[in-house]
């Protein structure tokens, strides 16, 4: 018997018949089937032990209050703190991605110096500080050689700065533009003490003029658990809310009352209800009521009507609620959170005044500041009255000395500032970024010093700006840092430098500065430390005046140039400066938003008509002195007559593949001005042409 | 092929029985084997545990209870196997004198490190099984017979593995990664799916009930 | 598709106040941060953004000055009377758990989309790429929930795996698992809201809040004359949002219409 190729068949045949009697076809069947849902290069789920830490975000303009859920040590995400007053178990869209965040690809893990080349080489911590210690030598004692700029609105660190700064003999330590600073120079225009605050809890009656409230106006998670309690689901809410701006921003959409009114008019809208309400007998004791009143006479409503574009009967409509209110709060602010005038922040204050809304439970509140700690450190003070935009502006016209040596802490002025100071910041001969991500301002910069996130490190934020309370939270790392070599806080950098060029200021390490501000608060360390807020609802300080002079003269500047005025409008979850957009925080950007590279401004149908231009169109918006940039259109509504809206914190040159090359940068078209009268620079007021592109 | 069939018939008359059967049969035999046999060996790996973990001497030696190391914690979820720092209370340094414990101590507990255990029954990411659903409060109701762990293993979970002295060896699927004492959902629907289950909760087979 | 709606003593849902909801987006980062969404490089790309709950802008169509607008977030919205479940050829999806919450299993799925054809709301997603996180980003992964590769389609969950979690919670400590407490289990969108725009609960349950809201003479249901039945109610005082909510003809009353399918109860 030969093997056939029938006997071949056959024991194939017989082979496959077996198989059918055993699980292997069935077994394999299904295992490949499971193999094929287990691709490797998909993420496992890693478990462990679940724990929730507390922090408050030191990224976030809002000072969220978080709980950063941990799994074994290992973060995973952060959610709002309930036990706190900066959130009441909420979270801001940015705060919300904050853990991502530590795994950003824009993230420094280590020091840099820029090569000759243009490149970058990383260096050690050691050599680092050496080459910057060398550096510092040489401007010690200068009044002009160095130059310090800090983003942190909240923090200590700045005490050390500036303590820094002060005993290296220099006076230029600037804080990127915020509404703290504007605030603070009117409070201290109307001889306010401590820091102007805003309490909106409790109140029936609350009015934004221009300040974006419920989204990035001051602690605003604070601001909207307010919001929150005062509207009861599906009920009748028991406050009003009105909002008064050119756009409808996201506060608009929550307010009861939009009322529209040009960009950077909030000063006139405020006189022109100041002159209703002292017709209808609002009076203040401050000393220049007098000349307030008077004033306050020169903005009938028909000149408010022409100059802010607010309509009588609207006018009418605001000052009769506020009038009615039992405890009614104005808060005076800018469209996008900077560049806001300060007469318009005074005039907002001096209506709470008028209203009887001062040092009340609700109202403009004088929260008293924390005492310093850092013996050397500039009073907030002067610190508030240096005026970076100014400065900046100095440089590039050649008025001031240039400095030698400019230090940046987590700031990004070089995206942020008003204009474009790209130029000026590049001819200064050293340049140091003590940075989180690599940003517009540490891309041009000499020595990037990584500094970890906030909740990798010990740090502590006090009363966010604009806020009702006294607060003052201390911040302990949730987790070790993820990279090893950023795990070296700013202020101990500082410190260290400090000490070598024996400008000692007193403190081994910032740990113990937050120790000393702990103690100085009056705070029981244990329950900071724990998480716990510290919260004083204690109010400082007699009657303030009106600053009637000071706005009376800030109506000499120069009214803005150009067809259409510029509304800018900045979200959180599109990120601050020195976050960009975060990749997560990407997929909020709506559809009329961003197309690919381009982003869309808006514009109502009416001033697209007679713009000449039309649904997706590309143009190019121009302000004075050939500054430009691209966009698309869209038709919105939720834009007044002559105004075109754009957003910030698009258009980032620097950064990764989620935030770079997405749109434009609305901060080149701004011009910064002086205000006559108050003396600090505003640009609320940026007037535009459009072009078809 | 009229030609061609004739001419098979004629020659392969003679041992058509056999000469028919025996290609069809070795065929048969041999997939048997390879299916019944050889496959299963080749499909799995076996692997030991990195720890020789004793459970009776820390029963009988140390009087531990199973629930000393897996218990439930307070937010609901369940501890499993415990970690190196839970061990460390007692094993910070060796408290017997096997070298095995030596061992560990210095591989695992001065490290620091967590032991790669191979979990005999891991399920899938897809799978939320909730310990604390799977109680005797709760099945103890109806099995009032049952002790914990007649719960925990003969029920087909896990392995009984809490009176040996060593740990069994595990089983790795080369195909899925899975082990091969993962449960499959035929064996969850078992009780799942059992009629006599549903007036105790009427939704207990809910795809989301397991699934996540 | 039979036709007959499973009761369940147990109908989890959301009453999201439109007047309160200032369209930040909160709720869509927390989402993403909870369920292990990927993020994506160009975002501007809508048809291949994935969003379990996305907030939309609706407008009353009127020129300015008498526009107004309103931002909706739109969850899955957990049907009574589902489109997606009788048209999945895989049983990937069904309503059968106590809860009423639609699941979801992703090992089950082939990825032929019929459900998102078949969904109303546009509310389920497909996975076109694997999903892809910068370096070290998938360490911060939640264990709860699974990850899901290219090819098959996902949605909301109402976050059902803290409902797991607050009935494991209940059992040890010794409670009825099925008898929660308000606010023992709500969403991460319900959680994160600065404004409290979401509510979350048992919608049979007269304790909690948002029995109470499905009933408010506010309240309306997306596309509710389809007759999906949702768990999701929507609430605003303003008239023009609750029309535009159910693409009420202009001869319609506002809340008066014909239902156009089956399973229609409000």
């Amino acid at each position: 018997m030969g093997i056939d190729r029938r006997s071949i068949v056959k024991f194939l045949i017989g082979g496959a018949v077996g198989s059918m009697f055993t699980p292997t076809p069935w077994i394999l069947t299904d295992d490949i089937s499971i193999w094929t849902q287990n691709w490797p290069w998909v993420p496992k789920n890693i478990k462990g032990v679940d724990a929730y830490v507390p922090t408050v975000s030191k990224l976030c303009p809002s000072a969220t209050a978080m709980l950063v859920r941990t799994v074994s040590g290992r973060p995973v995400r952060t959610m709002g703190n309930p036990e706190h007053p900066l959130s009441g178990g909420k979270i801001s869209p940015l705060a919300a991605t904050e853990v991502q965040l530590l795994y950003s690809p824009s993230r420094i893990k280590r020091p840099l110096r820029k090569a000759s080349d243009g490149g970058w080489k990383e260096i050690s911590w050691t050599d680092a500080l050496a080459l910057l210690d060398e550096k510092l030598g040489f401007v010690k004692g200068s009044a002009t050689r160095l130059a310090v700029i800090s983003g942190d609105q909240t923090g200590t660190v700045n005490e050390v700065l500036s303590g820094f700064v002060a005993s290296m003999g220099s006076k230029q330590f600037f804080l990127m533009p915020s509404e703290a600073q504007t605030l603070a120079r009117a409070w201290e225009l109307m001889g306010g003490a401590g820091m102007p605050g805003f309490e909106t809890a409790g109140s029936d009656y609350v009015l934004a003029l221009g300040a974006d409230i419920l989204e990035s106006w001051g602690a605003s998670t604070r601001t909207r658990r307010a919001y929150c309690e005062a509207r009861p689901h599906g009920e009748v809410p028991a406050a009003t809310y009105a909002y008064v701006g050119p756009s409808c921003t996201n506060t608009a959409v929550g307010a009861d009352i939009w009322v529209a009114a040009k960009p950077g008019s909030q000063a006139a809208v405020a006189l022109g209800l100041a002159n209703l309400l002292i017709k209808a007998g609002a009076t203040s004791s401050a000393p220049d009521f007098a000349a307030f009143k008077a004033l306050a006479a020169r903005f009938e409503p028909a000149t408010v009507a022409q100059l802010a574009g607010v309509s009588e009967a609207n006018l009418a409509m605001l000052a009769e609620g506020l009038q009615k209110a039992k405890a009614p709060v104005v808060i005076p602010g800018s469209e996008f959170g900077q560049g806001g005038s300060v007469a318009a922040a005074a005039a907002g204050m001096a209506l709470n005044l008028l209203l009887g809304a001062y040092n009340q439970k609700v109202g403009l509140r004088a929260v008293p500041e924390f005492a310093p700690v850092v013996e050397k450190a500039m009073a907030r003070k002067d610190v508030m009255a240096n005026d970076l935009a100014a400065y900046m502006q100095g440089l590039a016209e050649d008025n001031k000395a240039r400095p030698e040596i400019l230090i940046t802490y987590e700031a990004n002025p070089v995206y942020a500032l008003p204009g474009d100071v790209a130029g000026t910041v590049a001819k200064i001969p050293f340049k140091v970024a003590i940075a989180q991500f690599m940003d517009e301002t540490a891309t041009m910069a000499d020595l990037v010093l990584p500094s970890p996130l906030g909740i990798e490190r010990y740090d502590d934020v006090a009363t966010p700006a604009g806020c009702g309370v006294a607060i003052y939270c201390l911040n302990t790392p949730v987790i070790d840092a993820v990279n090893p070599a950023a795990n070296i806080h700013g202020g101990d950098v500082i410190l260290g430098l400090a000490a070598k060029q024996n400008a000692n200021l007193g403190f081994n390490s910032f740990k113990d500065v937050l120790a000393a501000k702990a103690k100085a608060v009056g705070a029981n360390v244990a329950d900071l430390t724990a998480g716990k807020a510290f919260v004083s609802e204690a109010v400082t300080g007699a009657q303030p005046s009106l600053a009637a002079e000071a706005i009376a003269k800030s109506l000499e500047a120069k009214a803005p140039e150009g067809a259409y005025a510029l509304a800018a409008v900045n979200k959180l979850g599109f990120g601050t400066a020195t976050t960009a957009v975060p990749p997560q925080n990407l997929k909020l950007v709506r559809e009329f938003e961003l197309a690919g590279t381009l982003m869309y401004v808006h514009l109502n149908k009416a001033t697209a008509a007679k713009a000449g231009v039309a649904q997706g169109q590309k143009v190019t918006l121009k302000a004075g002195d050939g500054k430009a940039i691209p966009a698309l259109v869209n038709i919105s509504e939720m834009v007044m007559d002559g105004v075109v809206m754009a957003p910030c914190n698009l258009g980032h040159t620097a950064f990764d593949e989620f935030a770079k090359g997405k749109g434009a940068n609305v901060a080149r078209l701004f011009t910064a001005q002086v205000e006559p009268g108050t003396g600090l620079s505003f640009w609320t007021q940026t007037g535009v042409a459009i072009e078809k592109a | 092929m009229e030609e061609k069939r004739a001419h098979n018939a004629d020659t392969g008359g003679q041992c058509s029985v056999l000469g028919g059967f025996l290609p069809f049969g070795l065929g048969l035999v041999l997939s048997l084997l390879v299916g019944w046999w050889l496959s299963p060996k080749l499909l799995f790996s076996e692997q030991s545990q990195p720890v020789a973990f004793n459970h009776k001497i820390h029963k009988e030696e140390a009087g531990m209870t199973c629930s000393d190391c897996h218990y439930f914690r307070e937010d609901g979820s369940y501890s499993g196997i415990p970690t190196t720092k839970e061990c460390a209370d007692c094993h910070e340094f060796p408290v017997g004198s096997s070298a095995k414990e030596r061992e560990y101590v210095n591989k695992y507990v001065k490290k620091g490190q967590e032991p790669d255990w191979k979990v005999y029954q891991m399920q899938p990411d897809n799978v939320f099984f909730s310990h604390a659903a799977h109680s005797l409060e709760n099945c103890g109701k109806c099995h009032t017979d049952w002790t914990e762990k007649e719960l925990c293993s003969t029920s087909g979970c896990h392995p009984d593995i809490g009176d040996s002295e060593a740990p069994p060896k595990y089983s790795e699927n080369r195909i899925t990664g899975y082990s091969a004492s993962t449960m499959k959902m035929w064996a969850c629907e078992y009780c799942h799916a059992m009629p006599d289950h549903r007036a105790y909760n009427a939704n207990n087979n809910a795809c989301f009930t397991c699934h996540k | 598709m039979s036709g007959a709606q499973q009761s369940f003593k147990i109908l989890w849902g959301m009453a999201i106040d439109l007047d309160k909801c200032t369209g930040c987006g909160a709720c869509m980062v927390a989402c993403q941060a909870e369920n292990n969404l990927a993020p994506e490089k160009d975002a501007s790309k809508k048809q291949r953004v994935m969003n379990w709950l996305k907030v939309f802008e609706l407008s009353n169509g009127k020129p300015f000055p008498d526009h107004d607008t309103a931002y909706l977030p739109r969850p899955c919205q957990q049907c009574g009377n589902p489109a997606c479940v009788p048209v999945c050829p895989a049983t990937v999806t069904k309503k059968d758990e106590e809860g009423g919450i639609i699941s979801q299993v992703y090992p089950r799925c082939f990825g032929c989309r019929y459900c998102m054809a078949a969904c109303p709301y546009k509310a389920r997603y497909f996975n076109w790429y694997d999903p892809e996180w910068p370096q070290g980003w998938d360490k911060t992964l939640s264990p709860d929930v699974s990850v899901r590769p290219r090819g098959v389609v996902e949605k909301c969950t109402f976050c059902h795996h803290r409902w797991m979690k607050a009935k494991d919670k209940a059992r040890v400590a010794g409670n009825d698992p099925y008898d929660l407490p308000e606010g023992a289990y709500v969403t991460s969108c319900t959680e994160a809201c600065p404004n409290g725009a979401i509510v979350f609960g048992d919608l049979n349950n007269p304790k909690h809040l948002v029995h109470k809201l499905a009933h408010s003479e506010y309240a309306f249901r997306l596309l509710e004359r389809l007759g999906m039945d949702p768990q999701v109610y929507y609430l605003s005082r303003r008239e023009w949002v609750r029309r535009l909510g159910n693409h009420h003809l202009e001869n319609e009353k506002t809340g008066e219409f014909t239902p156009l399918g089956g399973g229609h109860h409000g």
